[in-house]
């Protein structure tokens, strides 16, 4: 267990560097020279242009620009300022992290609630009429494109019927002047993108979730535990769930990871200011410092994230926390 | 080190010789870079040699390294050390290429029948597969052949574009012999063929084999767990434990008057089909599971279980192969001195068992 | 009266190809104390119609019939409440595979403790001291240290002996044990029968013991069923079956046995193999495969009737008891023969 810790620690660490140094690779490498995106574009004069690739320390060998991001990436614990406004780059994250946070967890809490409720069900009732609407739901949600569900969310519930805001966000703790805030409208303006954000996710749990708790049922261990004369509800507690629910938790790991990036589609339908509104904004502003900021932070949270998960499943699993 | 590549002495005319063969699978440590910190000695040092025509029967249990054993046989494995000699030459290391001729002459039989064969491939051409690997015919003679092949052991020849699945179990080992027979080999190594069949088709099985062997002069090494079988199809039968021989003999002899005390518990344990014989005897049970291939105990494999364990011998002294006499060997320093025998006689081996040992 | 008797007991399967009957028409009892074998081959139903006694077939398309009336209550019209009592309790089962057969993310001490509490109204610390001193009883080396530990950190045989313990850990009246050593080793093997022996003793329970092996059978049964295409083909105590066997299926499965104890040269086989439950040959099932077929055979059902003999020995056969006899007598010859 200790040397499988260690090991995925080792690995985390070795992951981050390589995306960080792919992505500055990718962003320094790139056409365009960053100096003539801070001048502002088209219209840079070369005057500016050159003291700006001085001032960026643009004129270093890649190897010595990559040795001073890193530096001030681990010892000042900062991005960079943007480009564009000056700003530093923490805060632009600061700010929109939080709301991408919500967005992407409560969904999760939402596509896990529903996977676990729908998913059980129908593998405890197979090819009842229940099982078959869910799987009929299963399909559209596979195949309909979030922005797409998200627009007729908007449209039909937001501005023909008013039961929810139609865009939107509601800091939770402190809003702005003339703003919403609070805990209740952060909720209100959260429920459709919630809804949008997590049907496609809920879909593939349900699916996921059915099968393999249909797979668990007809394990040998079951039928010794109805044979000591278990009744069904511990059965399917203590003996189904707690074994047929151990992937789910690895799942969980990979798909945060995907859903990151689909919280991109889902912030632009609904405006709520999160990293993925951000960076689309930074990218057409050719912001490169707030999108390469967004780029390593989103990466180190999802490592962090997926080093977690790995984590927790050896413990629980005692095949693997006893090897 | 040059390799001598000659049969070991007194090796004569045998169709396979195997010498002192080993196979070790490492176990590797390390958190960036894996070392080998220990191995599974799944064969530790077997040898033994077939002569043509005859069936050598080998039996163990779980974990005694007879299908590994079967494997690095026909170079499914690569062994870890020792050498194999097949019709007086070395095989132990040739490459693919030069295995290829080989394997006309030796092939294979499976435990598994549902599979050994390819779900997806007709019956026609997987029994005609080795023919067209090593280009024995047209494909009308290929075709011809294998319909020959079909009604020899057993199948109707107009089933040649079934899928296996369509099949029973039996009827599947069926084909796989056909297929190990297609090439007219000399030796066919058997692993375990019967051991997943029912009873009845299980002798159906039995008596193609033999069939079989007496139509084309085969040779046989048929791999078994069930001593009953074995005792039926062989006429010698080498017995392992823990990745080394603990005795060999011909069939009579082995049954009749084994030496190691492993044999005896082996044979004792065999439920027999006789309530008043079975319940007569009182059966030898041995102790504790097999130990690990991992790490197998100093000196004798068997001593920690060994109802005649002598302190400060068996645990220091690795025995080895003792010979008695017609070709029986075994490596055990107080060999049985009579059978049958119970658990108490056992456990108090006389001087005439000591002697026995090493008058030989 | 009888602990278990089993009357006309008949289970049926709705798949896709059609209805299977995998038990069709089985009678047996079962005394305090006595060990029933049953014996066939794959297919035969001798494990479905241990599951139908206990109620662990899928729920869905299954259709039971016929009655088991276990101390005169019949375990197939019980409800779910009662039937639960009785299992794990009044009658337990082990099962084949000891490797899937334990939950792999419990210790084996709280699949112990749970046996216990399902059942008697216990503390966990009573419980405990109970599973351990199963374990002990039924041979774990280390039981103290090994309690807590996880069924992927045993072997089989250990396994399968925690399930023997598991079973036995609320003294039941009845063990069903569904081929408990056919997935382990001959010296395993002998070590679990040995056991099962001794604790049949300590505990006084009756064995239902099923299995394809007619050594195992031999060994340690004291009755025997012997089944073939979802019915009972001869019924009879064990001496009585090796010595007298009284159907042509028996004298196959007897005949295709290679033995320790004689030297045979050429195995008798049964042609074919056995029938699909879904269109059973019409008659005696085992027709198409009998070398003493008769035209009556093909047509007509035979019963499981006593022989004149012995009306202890059941058998389901058309041919006449002389005939039988001599068939029976030249088998034991040729198997017997050269035996040591």
């Amino acid at each position: 267990m200790f040397r499988y810790l260690v090991r995925r620690i080792l690995w985390a660490i070795l992951l981050f560097v390589v995306i960080t140094f792919v992505t500055f690779v990718i962003f320094f490498m790139a056409p365009e020279n960053p100096g003539r995106a801070v001048c502002g574009g088209e219209r840079a004069r070369p005057q500016c242009i050159a003291q700006a690739t001085e001032q960026l320390g643009l004129n270093d060998p890649i190897p010595v620009q990559y040795g001073k991001f890193l530096k001030r990436l681990v010892v000042d614990r900062s991005l960079g300022n943007s480009y564009i406004t000056e700003q530093p780059v923490n805060d632009v994250i600061k700010d929109a992290a939080p709301v991408t946070a919500s967005l992407v967890f409560g969904g999760a809490v939402l596509w896990l609630m529903i996977g676990l409720i729908v998913g059980i069900f129908s593998a405890l009732k197979p090819r009842s009429l229940i099982d078959r609407i869910a799987m009929v739901g299963v399909l559209i949600g596979v195949s309909a494109h979030p922005v797409w569900i998200g627009l007729i969310f908007s449209y039909f519930l937001g501005f023909k019927w008013h039961v929810t805001p139609i865009a939107g966000y509601a800091d939770f703790f402190n809003p702005s002047e003339g703003l919403p805030g609070g805990p209740w409208q952060w909720f209100y303006h959260m429920i459709l993108p919630w809804c949008t954000f997590a049907i496609l996710f809920a879909a593939l749990y349900v699916r996921m979730i059915r099968a393999n708790v249909m797979e668990t049922m007809n394990e040998d261990y079951i039928r010794t535990a109805r044979a000591k004369g278990a009744p069904e509800r511990t059965v399917l507690r203590s003996h189904v769930l707690r074994n047929a629910l151990l992937p789910v938790v690895t799942m969980l790991g990979m798909d945060i990871g995907i859903a990151l990036g689909g919280a991109i589609f889902t912030e632009g339908v609904y405006s709520l200011p999160g990293l993925g509104r951000t960076v689309i904004q930074a990218v057409t502003d050719q912001d490169l410092a707030v999108v390469q900021g967004v780029v390593v932070f989103s990466t180190l949270c999802i490592i962090t994230f997926n080093l977690l998960v790995d984590l927790l499943y050896a413990w629980i699993d005692p095949r693997i926390r006893l090897s | 080190m040059a390799t001598n590549s000659r049969p070991p002495e007194g090796a004569g005319d045998e169709l396979l010789v195997v010498d002192d063969v080993k196979k070790h699978f490492p176990i590797t440590r390390g958190i960036i870079f894996q070392k080998e910190i220990a191995s599974v000695k799944a064969v530790d040092g077997v040898s033994f040699s077939i002569k043509a025509g005859e069936t050598l029967g080998i039996v163990g249990e779980s974990g005694c390294g007879k299908s590994t054993l079967a494997r690095c046989i026909t170079r499914l494995l690569d062994p870890t050390a020792g050498r194999i000699f097949f019709e007086g030459r070395e095989i132990t290391k040739l490459s693919r290429p030069h295995m290829r001729p080989i394997r006309r002459d030796m092939t294979m039989i499976f435990q598994d029948p549902y599979a050994s064969l390819n779900p997806r491939k007709r019956v026609g051409f997987i029994i005609a597969e080795p023919l067209e690997i090593h280009g024995l015919g047209t494909a009308a003679e290929i075709k011809l052949r294998v319909q020959e092949l079909l009604e020899v052991v057993g199948l109707n020849p107009e089933h040649y574009n079934r899928f296996p699945h369509e099949f029973s179990g039996g009827q599947r080992q069926r084909i796989g012999v056909a297929r190990a027979l297609a090439v007219n080999p000399k030796l066919i190594v058997c692993d375990e063929p019967v051991s997943a069949l029912d009873v009845s088709v299980q002798a159906q099985i039995l008596n193609l084999l033999k069939d079989l062997q007496e139509d084309f002069g085969l040779t046989y090494v048929f791999i078994a767990h069930d001593l009953n079988v074995v005792r039926h199809i062989s006429d010698r039968v080498m017995v392992m434990y823990l990745g080394k021989v603990a005795e060999i003999a011909t069939r009579e002899v082995l049954y009749r008057e084994p030496k190691h005390p492993y044999t005896g518990a082996l044979l004792s344990a065999v439920p027999i089909a006789n309530p008043e014989l079975g319940r007569a005897r009182r059966p030898i049970v041995l102790e504790g599971d097999v130990p690990s291939p991992v790490n197998p105990p100093s000196a004798c494999r068997f001593h920690p279980r060994c109802p005649r364990f002598q302190e400060g011998h068996c645990d220091v002294e690795e025995p080895p192969l003792y010979p008695f006499g017609d070709g029986q060997v075994a490596s055990c320093h107080y060999p049985l001195e009579r059978w049958p025998m119970d658990a108490d006689e056992m456990r108090r081996p006389s001087q005439q068992a000591r002697e026995l040992a090493h008058s030989s | 009266m009888a602990l278990l008797e089993v009357k006309d007991l008949r289970t049926s399967f709705r798949t896709d190809d059609g209805i299977v009957k995998a038990v069709d028409g089985v009678n047996f009892t079962v005394e305090k104390g006595q060990t029933l074998g049953i014996v066939g081959e794959s297919g035969c139903g001798k494990s479905v119609t241990n599951l139908t006694i206990m109620g662990l077939n899928p729920r869905q398309n299954t259709v039971s019939s016929g009655q088991a009336l276990w101390k005169g209550d019949d375990l197939l019209r019980m409800k779910p409440r009662e039937l639960r009592d009785i299992r794990g309790n009044d009658i337990s089962m082990i099962f084949q595979d000891p490797m899937t057969s334990l939950n792999p993310v419990h210790s084996i001490g709280k699949q112990l403790v749970e046996a216990i509490q399902l059942h008697r109204d216990v503390t966990k610390r009573v419980a405990r001291a109970r599973a351990l001193e199963l374990l002990k009883a039924v041979g774990i080396p280390r039981a103290e240290a090994r309690i807590d530990d996880y069924p992927h950190q045993f072997s089989g045989g250990m396994r399968q002996r925690v399930m023997i313990a598991m079973a036995l850990i609320n003294d039941p009246d009845l063990l069903i044990a569904d081929e408990p050593t056919t997935a382990l080793d001959v010296t395993t093997q002998a070590q679990i029968l040995s056991l099962m022996k001794r604790l049949q003793e300590d505990f006084g329970s009756a064995i239902i013991l099923v299995t394809h092996d007619l050594g195992v059978i031999a060994e340690i049964a004291d009755d025997v069923l012997v089944m073939y295409a979802a019915q009972v083909v001869e019924q009879a105590e064990v001496h009585d079956l090796f010595n007298r066997p009284q159907h042509p299926y028996t004298w196959g499965l007897m005949g295709s046995l290679p033995r320790l104890d004689a030297d045979v040269e050429r195995l008798t086989q049964i042609p074919g193999q056995p029938p699909s439950l879904l269109r059973p040959p019409s008659g005696c099932r085992f027709h198409p495969r009998c070398p003493y077929v008769m035209e009556v055979c093909k047509t007509k059902v035979p019963a499981l009737v006593p022989t004149q003999k012995d009306p202890d020995h059941l058998q389901a056969c058309h041919l006449d008891e002389d005939t039988k006899d001599r068939e029976a007598a030249k088998l034991i010859a040729e198997t017997m023969a050269g035996a040591t």
